[in-house]
């Protein structure tokens, strides 16, 4: 990879420096904090998870290996799992207003990433999926939906929907790894 | 449709992405987390699945972000002990409260109970009469704060958990209500302390002990 400076600071981090520790929170809490207010839809919520998040970040700072991926996929990895655990923990209740207020994003991924000239293998890959599909795809990812919501959402069993997005989620694969 | 069953092999790599999107519920994705741990096969699975979805992340804007960065470091990094006491005497309102503190502690009689041994406990917090108690326990990166005996502080309440390192201020871990509190903290050094004071609704005003400390223990034996 080319130069990566947040992969950089990931690295000073793991060697206690805090100062790298300060600059990667002014660098990437902003989009830490979209993916945290995306998923968890509440600006408390979010806030208190981004703490965290970057609690997190430096305590496990010494596990990170560039050679896996950017520095920020590795950040916002950490993030949307925490976000996801913590929506998770939310008694689980069939809340049709709360998946309403879920916009609808399908069709923005492609259109954004396709501009910036890269991902075009994900977004062609999504692109041979049923467009249902690959929109269950894109609201688990980025909207943190869970079987529950999708199920509710397409209005089919938990099961059918299960069966549905595993072959799709195979088929992605099949895709994106020829 | 038919639907024949899925490879042994294609039933790991539909876990693995299934574990990425998120879609599970709690307790098919805490089952998941446990096998990505156990078993480092499965977890490069997951891994290719991060990579192969990462491209997705274009998609989440930013959004601003309040600077969190004193509430974190004070977590991470506590204030190092202070010089020796200069024959100059200043008020110093944490300190003062800390004084209260203890003296309430005091009057109320409410003991400091110990940590027994054992697979991640850290620390229990509990009255003599055994009435509230509080179970700490390290899992991974995060402490887990369970209630184990009585009851949640009364309406407009709450009870505040801090952490006081030897010589520093208290610094906040949370509020405790019914459900456990999670909060990523590693296993504190021993003799470090551990307290539960009540505050007003939505927790202390001022990021410091404003109401009486109910609960405190040492830190002995760790994990």
């Amino acid at each position: 990879m080319f130069d990566d400076p947040v992969a950089d600071l990931i690295a000073r981090c793991a060697a206690q420096d805090r100062v790298a520790f300060r600059t990667l929170y002014r660098d990437s809490s902003a989009k830490l904090m979209g993916v945290l207010l995306r998923i968890l839809r509440d600006r408390t919520a979010a806030e208190d998870a981004l703490q965290d998040v970057y609690t997190r970040v430096w305590l496990r700072a010494g596990r990170y290996d560039p050679a896996r991926g950017r520095g920020m996929t590795w950040l916002i990895t950490i993030a949307r799992n925490l976000a996801i655990d913590r929506l998770r923990a939310r008694v689980e209740t069939l809340d049709s207003e709360g998946i309403d207020l879920v916009p609808d994003t399908a069709g923005r991924a492609e259109t954004r990433l396709v501009a910036q000239g890269e991902a075009r293998r994900v977004v062609d890959c999504l692109a041979t999926l049923e467009p249902d599909r690959a929109a269950a795809v894109r609201g688990a990812y980025l909207d943190g939906l869970s079987y529950l919501d999708l199920a509710a959402r397409h209005a089919v069993p938990l099961n059918t929907m299960r069966t549905w997005l595993r072959r799709s989620l195979l088929k992605l694969k099949e895709c994106l790894d020829r | 449709m038919t639907d024949t069953p899925l490879s042994p092999r294609d039933e790991d790599e539909a876990l693995a992405a299934e574990y990425v999107l998120g879609v599970q519920d709690l307790p098919d994705r805490t089952a998941t987390e446990a096998r990505i741990k156990a078993d480092p096969v499965f977890a490069d699975l997951v891994h290719a699945w991060e990579s192969r979805l990462a491209d997705l992340n274009g998609d989440f804007d930013e959004a601003p972000a309040p600077d969190l960065l004193p509430r974190i470091e004070a977590r991470l990094f506590p204030a190092p002990p202070r010089p020796p006491a200069t024959p100059i005497v200043r008020f110093s309102l944490p300190r003062w409260l800390s004084g209260v503190a203890v003296a309430v502690l005091l009057v109320l009689g409410l003991l400091t109970l110990v940590p027994p041994p054992g697979s991640g406990l850290v620390a229990v917090l509990a009255t003599a009469d055994n009435r509230l108690a509080y179970e700490i326990s390290s899992r991974g990166d995060s402490l887990i704060v369970t209630r184990t005996a009585g009851v949640a502080a009364v309406t407009g309440q709450v009870h505040e958990l801090w952490i006081i390192a030897p010589g520093a201020a208290p610094v906040s871990l949370g509020l405790l209500a019914d459900q456990p509190l999670v909060v990523t903290y590693p296993v504190p050094p021993v003799g470090w302390v551990m307290a539960v004071s009540v505050e007003p609704a939505g927790g202390s005003p001022t990021g410091q002990p404003t109401g009486p400390v109910i609960l405190t223990a040492q830190v002995t034996g760790g994990a």
